[in-house]
């Protein structure tokens, strides 16, 4: 079916997609990089500030984004990251 | 056998030639005197008897031909009718019958070359007959018989294409008890009409009726379905076509039950391309509810696995059958078939290359492919027209006619056949659930031409539909209520108007698919000038392809609707199984003759082959010929630099005396041309068929292929004083032998380099490459060539007779 796409579908609000929270616990990174590295949808990078181990622990860039596949929490050596699903508001 | 030795000598000893100049009604005879032809064939050599008659394809035609054989002791026949390419069947059938090999056999094609080309010159045609009737004469003297070699067709089928034609195709020589494989492309078949919300002119569900066929495919005990699959090569000839398929990995075992539970947790989402991006789906997904196989299927592009670390894994937890398998690797599936049948659909134009109407800017400006979706209960909306701008329900519709058909500008030159009617179907659909809404619909012509569609179309008009002749010319948008304006000329009322519309739909045309070069490549086929693959013959053969086994289904034909898909489906499964039923077929025995006295084993032959026929004994320093895998184009026989090969009832010889016929009077005011059976023959046919006139002072002499046109013929027509040689072929990448044109090529232009050497202008060697849909650059060619000719001077030939001296000698 090779018609060029270019709207955005009709149905979008059909899916629910659940909202992440995403969780990083600074003072226990390494500063390794691999919840980073590993994010399929790059929700992360590095952080300028400096934590308790002397490193730069990871910030959220678009939380949105996120798609809580949590393979950030299987990666992380430091138990330093976890992700939950933010509660449902006003039938989300 | 002492007696039958006799009679072969007696053969060699005498030949007799019987030539029927045909009057084919006043098709020939309107403008050449075929009394005067066949009176001069009589003073031919070897002839001992030449007649004219009205019609020599009749019963009584070949019944006379029949008797002469016998009475006469005619042992050669050539008749001066129309095209080989459309009754050289029947007469070679009438010679058997008579007890004559037929390839003794030859025809001169005096109408579609000769009178059709040449409607107001009585006389220059006829003297034009004379000659091509000589020159058959002359090669008719050398035929020799021949015996075809038998193909088994092994009893297997794969059809390309799983839409509503593939489906059919499928179904139908599965239950005939052949064993079939069926390829699709997409991760289900069937295709557009799966799409399709209704079908014209009855209204039925399209995929209520679809469905079943879909499941009696997905259960059949002799169909091998393979989708989300492609066909990547294909070797071998008819009845034995080796095939490889690449089967790209679903990720999903099917042991899926399709519960959708993967899907509902997947958080990855895009656009449905079968809903035409209308709706969303799942990056594990299937493409609507009544697929088959209805196995679910992971978008490697979008999965969030797609590096091969399995990073996401709620499809699998979700998974209850654990069917989902991230370790699927695409694979190559090898199939042994005997005939195929292409039925690879069409694509749909693209309106946003028309910009005065929008598409792709505003939002409310649609196609009527997206129309389908959103009017299927199937659909995003839930079978509900809204508008894309604000999802409300239109009060005004207008719909456009002819979106990238019958333009000449942008689009396609031809109509697509289907459009009126799907508008027409479209517009009752929106009077049947909102009967208040206006309805117009902007038409160049409404072509309700088949059973029951002016039925429909007079419903349409009872129900208040207004139909308007005359296209807009723009479509502007209102940027506050995203309405449209449709400004444009009534062309019947002679009226400027400008109506405000809350939807436009534009019906788009159909059109070739964009991957159709890659099928066409594979399977050698030729496509016509709107690009849509051509049959054997418009006519007679309308769902073989020149290449033998190979048969066409549906929209890659040409445009067609549902039935008239359903119809050439069964047609060509009809055919196919015609086929596999007798189990064998005779080749033609058009294959290398090997002297091997000659050859010094230099492998050039064994290079030039597209076949892959011939392969270098170097032990015995000798050649060995695969008669069966050997396509008989003949390129062989003229890359040969010591005449080890020549081509079965296309020999040297034969040639040369056709071209000694040609040039024995007033050679300097003639072209020697030489053309393919396939494309530039053919294409001089077609000039014929459509009454194209063009000098009458060309020769065509046909080889099967341009390939098989050696340097030693076109040295022979200019030493024996030609003006000027045209070699005429398919267009390179469509050579019906896969690239033996590529020779050609290769050899002209080592010709032209010789020419100029000798200081004789290249102009006098002309190449051409004409498909047979391009009668009318067949017909501009030797009108080209004609002013080359009138400019040649008498020093000129000389000098070219002179320089090819040589090839005077050892013919």
């Amino acid at each position: 079916m090779p018609e060029r796409i270019w709207r955005k579908p009709l149905d979008t609000e059909k899916v629910k997609r659940p909202k992440a929270e995403i969780h990083i616990i600074k003072d226990q990174c390494k500063g390794c990089g691999y919840c980073i590295q590993y994010c399929p949808k790059k929700v992360l990078e590095e952080s300028e500030e400096i934590n308790a181990r002397g490193v730069h622990p990871p910030k959220v860039v678009d939380e949105s984004e996120c798609v809580i596949c949590s393979f950030c929490t299987s990666v992380c050596p430091d138990f330093a990251i976890f992700v939950v699903e933010k509660p449902c508001e006003k039938g989300c | 056998m002492a007696e039958n030795k006799t009679t072969s000598k007696k053969v060699e000893e005498e030949i007799r030639i019987g030539v029927y100049v045909c009057h084919c009604g006043l098709n020939i005879a309107g403008s050449v005197d075929c009394e005067e032809v066949a009176k001069f064939a009589a003073t031919l050599p070897h002839v001992v008897l030449a007649k004219d008659n009205r019609y020599t394809c009749s019963d009584q035609g070949q019944e006379m031909i029949k008797n002469d054989i016998k009475e006469h002791r005619l042992n050669r026949v050539v008749v001066a009718s129309c095209s080989p390419r459309l009754h050289e069947p029947t007469f070679r059938k009438a010679c058997e019958e008579a007890g004559l090999n037929k390839y003794l056999f030859e025809m001169a094609n005096i109408r579609e070359q000769c009178s059709w080309v040449h409607l107001h010159d009585r006389k220059a045609a006829t003297e034009k007959a004379k000659d091509l009737v000589k020159m058959a004469v002359a090669k008719a003297a050398l035929l020799k018989p021949a015996e075809e070699i038998e193909v088994p067709i092994l009893k297997k089928a794969l059809i390309i294409g799983g839409g509503v034609a593939g489906i059919q195709a499928a179904l139908d020589l599965a239950d005939t008890g052949y064993q079939v494989y069926l390829v699709e492309k997409e991760p289900s078949i069937g295709g557009m009409m799966a799409r399709i919300d209704k079908t014209f002119p009855t209204m039925d569900c399209s995929i209520c009726i679809l469905a079943p066929k879909m499941s009696d495919v997905g259960h059949h005990p002799n169909i091998e379905l393979l989708t989300n699959s492609e066909v990547i090569d294909v070797k071998g000839y008819i009845g034995n076509f080796r095939v490889k398929v690449l089967k790209k990995p679903r990720y999903v075992k099917s042991d899926c039950t399709a519960c959708g539970e993967c899907s509902e947790v997947c958080p990855i989402t895009a656009p449905n391309e079968f809903d035409a991006g209308l709706a969303i789906r799942h990056a594990i997904y299937t493409p609507f509810a009544q697929a088959v196989p209805s196995t679910y299927i992971i978008d490697m592009n979008l999965c969030l696995n797609k590096d091969g670390v399995i990073v996401c894994d709620k499809c699998i937890k979700a998974c209850e059958r654990e069917a989902i398998d991230f370790e699927m690797k695409p694979e190559t599936v090898e199939l042994e078939v005997g005939t195929i049948i292409v039925a690879t659909g069409a694509d749909v134009f693209d309106p946003s290359a028309l910009p005065n109407y929008g598409y792709g800017k505003y939002p409310n400006v649609i196609t009527s492919l997206e129309f389908e979706r959103l009017i299927n209960a199937g659909g995003p909306s839930g079978g509900k027209l809204i508008r894309p701008s604000d999802k409300q329900i239109p009060k005004r519709v207008a719909f456009v006619q002819c979106v990238g058909s019958r333009s000449d500008k942008v689009g396609r030159r031809y109509c697509s056949n289907v459009c009126c009617m799907n508008t027409i179907k479209d517009s009752l659909l929106i009077k049947e659930h909102w009967p208040e809404t206006e309805i117009y619909v902007f038409y160049v012509d409404i072509r309700a031409y088949g059973k029951g569609f002016e039925d429909l179309y007079k419903r349409a008009r009872k129900e208040g539909v207004k139909f308007i002749r005359g296209l807009p010319s723009e479509i502007i948008e209102d940027k506050r209520t995203n309405n449209l304006w449709l400004i444009g000329e009534n062309t019947l009322l002679k009226e400027i108007y400008k109506i405000n519309a809350d939807m436009v739909i534009l019906s788009v045309g159909l059109e070739p698919r964009k991957d159709s070069e890659i099928i066409q490549r594979l399977l050698t086929l030729s496509r016509t000038q709107d690009g849509f693959f051509m049959e054997a013959h418009p006519k007679l053969r309308p769902v073989d392809a020149a290449t033998g086994g190979i048969f066409f289904a549906g929209c890659a034909e040409a445009p067609k609707d549902i039935k008239d898909s359903v119809t050439q489906a069964s047609a060509a499964a009809a055919r196919a199984g015609i086929l596999m039923a007798k189990g064998k077929v005779t080749v033609e025995a058009i294959t290398p003759i090997y002297f091997a006295e000659k050859c010094k084993a230099c492998g050039l032959c064994v290079k030039v082959c597209p076949y892959n026929a011939i392969t270098l004994n170097k032990e015995l320093k000798r050649i060995e010929i695969v008669e069966a895998a050997c396509g008989g184009c003949g390129t062989c026989s003229a890359e040969c630099p010591f005449g080890a090969l020549t081509q079965n009832h296309f020999t040297d010889e034969q040639i040369i005396a056709q071209i000694d016929a040609v040039t024995e009077q007033d050679a300097d005011k003639k072209i020697v041309a030489f053309c393919c059976n396939w494309c530039a023959y053919a294409g001089a046919d077609f000039a014929g068929v459509s009454r194209m006139q063009y000098p009458p002072n060309v020769r065509i002499i046909r080889t099967m292929c341009s390939g098989r046109v050696s340097p030693k013929f076109i040295e022979r027509a200019f030493a024996r004083g030609a003006a000027a040689v045209l070699v005429a072929g398919c267009h390179p990448g469509d050579c019906h032998y896969i690239n033996a044109n590529y020779h050609t090529q290769r050899r002209v232009e080592l010709f032209w380099k010789r020419m100029e050497k000798q200081g004789l202008r290249k102009e006098r060697l002309q190449l051409l490459w004409a498909s047979a849909a391009e009668g009318e650059k067949f017909a501009s060619k030797i009108r080209e060539m004609q002013a080359i000719v009138e400019s040649v001077t008498p020093e000129e030939i000389e000098r070219a007779k002179k320089v090819f001296e040589k090839a005077l000698g050892g013919s």
